[in-house]
């Protein structure tokens, strides 16, 4: 058997780690202006239950009713806000330039991948209708998401109204409801857990096993879209009233700030997957509706999907 | 220029909530959306206890204009500031950028979602029509237009709270911090005493 090097075994993991500690240092280095001290602080006063944002006891009267008041810190993260929610209008163009430039980059090289299919009605079936139901309720709802949280960022270019704000509205209903759709697909895409189970009682897994390029989607996907449904179920059923502003502000500024940085990885690596399940193979999106590919297809493409359905009896 | 501002004086005000009263009651503001607060620290504790009544400040570099995705917000010559709920789609981001609390959200429809963005208007109405219905509907008494001051200063028995233009209210303050013995050049206040960590 052929030995990999360290490099070859990590290079996704590597290049994944390098390109987001570098986009990590400049936009921390350069282009926010958090007061990263207090947000570390404050999170840690946040995870053993105290989100109030009062770090010290306040040193003076006043002090104590602005805490009160108005809520204590505003200009720890609150500027930040204002910044992000401005050049996201004005900026995030480049983020999906520079992910189509690298698709752009991958084609050239690449290519498409085309099987040569010579007995298309030889088919296996791969994904159940569970799975099918899943995997597109997953894509018809984070299109939604998308589209109407777009809706929001650009709303100076709809210039507001009507159906912006029921599209905003339905980007929270719909949000709501794909918190169950990502937890389920969240645990049904975990194919490194298959081997801490047998087969027959995970039969719901998608079958075949993880390259490292596509575990790194998987663990973005799911570790993002934690914090996507934490951060926005909590902004919606957290609704101060004006008594219990000063108390809660600080922690749902946080929660939106960690909605905005986790929107925009998410969408970085769903569109590495909407790329290589669309683009760089082709057939496989017609195999995601039906639910079955041809053999040759398989063969040629993913032999672990295959050797996962010949342990599991599945034909 | 004039520049109309609001002062709460917290030596004044005795937390009766008369303001929040006044101003519900004449905008017929809903449940759950209060354009004006009272907040207490120190309650009960003698000598300690202080009261301040709370709604938008009017900014005259405003956070809220500074976020809104929709650009809603506008500050009138007179330094109010004003939105226009035709555009708000009630994203809440007025919410986490102001520094007061001002914003407000009703729930509305079948699901109880976020409706659109209420706030303190300094009763000068909206962008609507003067004095017409809609602009009541949509955001209460236009009480500016008609030549008063906002319901809530006029309602305060004690004159904590007093609403005006910059120069009046500077001058009432003045007034009274001298008559209590506070040398106001020496002692910095507010936002400066914050700042300056006193």
């Amino acid at each position: 058997m052929e030995s990999k090097t360290f490099w070859e075994c990590n290079k996704a993991y590597i290049l994944t780690a390098l390109g987001l500690g570098v986009v990590g240092f400049v936009f921390v280095g350069f282009l926010m202006i958090m007061d990263w001290g207090y947000l570390i602080q404050y999170t840690m006063h946040a995870l053993i239950g105290d989100t109030s944002g009062v770090l010290t006891a306040p040193a003076s009267e006043l002090e104590q009713m602005i805490n009160a008041a108005f809520g204590p810190a505003y200009n720890t993260v609150a500027p930040e806000i204002i910044r992000a929610s401005n050049e996201r209008q004005e900026y995030i163009w480049y983020v999906f330039f520079a992910e189509i430039m690298i698709f752009v980059f991958l084609y050239i090289k690449n290519g498409r991948v085309t099987p040569t299919i010579t007995r298309p009605n030889d088919t296996v079936q791969v994904l159940t209708s569970f799975q099918r139901a899943v995997i597109w309720l997953n894509i018809g709802m984070i299109s939604i998401l998308v589209l109407t949280g777009f809706n929001i960022t650009w709303g100076l270019r709809s210039e507001g109204g009507d159906i912006p704000r029921i599209l905003r509205e339905f980007h929270e209903l719909t949000g709501l409801a794909w918190i169950a759709v990502w937890l389920v697909f969240t645990v049904i895409a975990a194919k490194d857990m298959k081997g801490w189970r047998k087969n027959s009682t995970f039969r719901h897994f998608l079958p075949g096993s993880f390259k490292p390029s596509k575990r790194v989607i998987w663990f973005f996907y799911a570790a993002m879209g934690a914090a996507l449904c934490f951060s926005g179920a909590m902004i919606i059923t957290l609704h101060p009233s004006s008594l219990t502003h000063a108390d809660v502000i600080q922690f749902r500024r946080v929660l939106l700030y960690l909605h905005f940085g986790a929107s925009v990885l998410i969408m970085f690596f769903i569109l590495d997957f909407v790329y290589a399940s669309a683009v760089s193979v082709k057939g496989y999106l017609k195999g995601l509706w039906s639910g079955s590919y041809p053999r040759e297809y398989l063969e040629q493409v993913a032999p672990d999907v295959l050797d996962d359905l010949k342990k599991a009896g599945r034909q | 220029m004039s520049r109309m501002k609001f002062y709460c004086d917290d030596y004044r005000c005795i937390d009766c909530n008369g303001c929040v009263v006044a101003c519900k009651e004449a905008h017929e503001i809903p449940v759950g959306v209060n354009r004006r607060r009272v907040i207490t620290i120190n309650e009960g504790i003698e000598g300690k206890q202080k009261s301040l009544s709370v709604a938008c400040m009017h900014c005259s570099d405003a956070p809220c204009q500074k976020v809104c995705p929709t650009d809603c917000f506008y500050i009138r010559t007179d330094g109010i500031v004003l939105h226009d709920k035709d555009k708000c789609i009630g994203c809440g981001y007025c919410l986490y950028a102001c520094p007061f609390g001002a914003p407000q959200f009703g729930h509305e429809g079948i699901f109880g979602v976020k409706g659109v963005m209420d706030k303190c208007t300094f009763c000068a109405g909206g962008p609507d029509e003067t004095l017409s219905e809609n602009e009541f509907e949509h955001y209460g008494q236009n009480r500016i237009a008609e030549g008063k001051i906002p319901m809530c200063a006029s309602m305060c028995s004690t004159k904590a709270l007093i609403a005006g233009d910059a120069s009046e209210v500077d001058k009432i303050y003045e007034y009274r911090t001298a008559k209590r013995g506070d040398n106001t050049s020496l002692k910095p206040y507010g936002w400066e005493a914050y700042n300056n960590g006193k």
